[in-house]
Order: structure tokens, then C-alpha cells, then sequence
């Protein structure tokens, strides 16, 4: 039992087959990182991975659009004073709490697979700050 | 409340509405006052970027929280 490990690469070796390019892969490392929020995939010894994440790109403008939403609705509504800043400052703060999401995936000697991460803690973000400019909104007679 | 499409509930309305309402409480903000600044056009754009930014946050949410479907 347990002479050699399978590896993914292995047909990649020797025995004639000329693509060095693939079997440099062997033993390196091939690192996504994508997140603002540390995630880190790690891709080792493997083909044929399929790899999808959050954009995080797509939920950072959507956040600012919304806090500039904010911004905009007391600026107008309250204007742009100690008073108004306050507020928006307020509003910010409700969902500045835990921000930090870690993830970290590993895929070692794998074929063919397909890896998906979800980072709930960015789209739950998102939602929450939504619903605040949704309640701020509504209280103003604007919806 | 109006035709925004629905969902996106993170947290419980009523906490969201407990939050808001405290902060312009806390600060002094008269929600009447603060009405009558806006006008008829202010009031359309505005109901239109919060439309808009609600279809977006759903796309996105499940895009993010239901990766794959169909896909057993």
C-alpha cells in the first residue's frame, strides 16, 4: 500500500510526452487572489480546475454606489452640514462591523474539477446597506 | 411601500427602521423639514438611483449566493 501518491500530473512525466509547460506546474503553486477580503485559492499539482469567486470588484462599486446613494439623499434632504455629515457618518457605521473574510481553498492533485467560493459576508454587506437606503428613502416620502 | 423588486432582507426590517430612525433622532433631524427640501424632480431621481441599486444588489446577491443551479 502506499508506494506512490497518484498525481494529477503524472501522465505528464517522462514517457515521451514533451510538454514542460505542464509539468513545471508540478510542485508550484498557482495563487488566485482576488478579494479584498483575503481569499486565497491555491492550485497545486492539479489540471483541468475550474475556478469561480466573488466578484469583488462588482460588490465594492455596488457598495460605494450605495453609500454615495446615502450620501446624496441627506445631502439634499438635510444638507451638507455638520449635521448632515453626522448622519451619513451614523449610517456608514452600521455596517462597518466585521468586514474581514478569510477563506482560503486548497486543491491538490485534482483533475477536472470545478471549485466555487462564495463570500456571503460581502453580498449580506451589501444587503444590509441597501436596506438602509431603502428605510431612509421611505422615510422621506421618496418611494 | 412601492414597486422596488423584492427581497433583500440581511437583517430584519424593523432593526434597520429602529437604526435609521434613532440616528436622525440623535442628531436632531426633523424628518418633515427634511421633506419639504426636496422637489418633484429630486424626488423622481432619487427613486430611480434606489430602483436601480436594488436590481443590481439582487443580481448580484444571486449571483454570489446560488453559484450553480442545475448542476448536479
Amino acid at each position: 500500500m502506499s508506494k506512490s501518491k497518484w498525481r494529477a500530473l503524472d501522465h505528464c512525466d517522462d514517457k515521451g510526452k514533451n510538454n514542460d509547460a505542464d509539468v513545471q506546474q508540478n510542485g508550484e503553486q498557482i495563487v488566485t487572489t482576488k478579494q479584498q477580503s483575503k481569499e486565497w485559492i491555491i492550485v497545486r499539482d492539479s489540471e483541468g480546475v475550474d475556478i469561480q469567486t466573488t466578484d469583488t470588484q462588482a460588490a465594492l462599486s455596488l457598495q460605494l454606489g450605495i453609500q454615495a446613494a446615502i450620501a446624496a439623499v441627506i445631502s439634499l434632504t438635510i444638507g451638507d452640514t455638520a449635521q448632515g455629515r453626522a448622519v451619513t457618518q451614523d449610517m456608514k457605521q452600521f455596517v462597518k462591523t466585521k468586514q474581514q473574510n478569510v477563506q482560503k481553498t486548497i486543491v491538490e492533485g485534482s483533475r477536472n474539477i470545478s471549485v466555487t467560493t462564495t463570500d456571503t459576508d460581502v453580498a449580506v454587506n451589501i444587503q444590509a446597506m441597501l436596506q438602509i437606503l431603502v428605510t431612509l428613502v421611505a422615510k422621506l416620502d421618496i418611494l | 411601500m412601492s414597486e422596488l423588486p423584492k427581497k433583500t432582507n440581511a437583517i430584519p426590517n424593523k432593526v434597520i427602521d429602529l437604526l435609521v430612525s434613532d440616528t436622525l433622532r440623535k442628531n436632531g433631524i426633523n424628518l418633515d423639514d427634511a421633506k419639504g427640501k426636496l422637489s418633484p424632480d429630486q424626488k423622481q431621481m432619487l427613486k430611480e438611483l434606489v430602483e436601480e441599486l436594488t436590481t443590481q444588489v439582487n443580481e448580484f446577491v444571486d449571483k454570489t449566493t446560488s453559484p450553480k443551479k442545475g448542476n448536479k
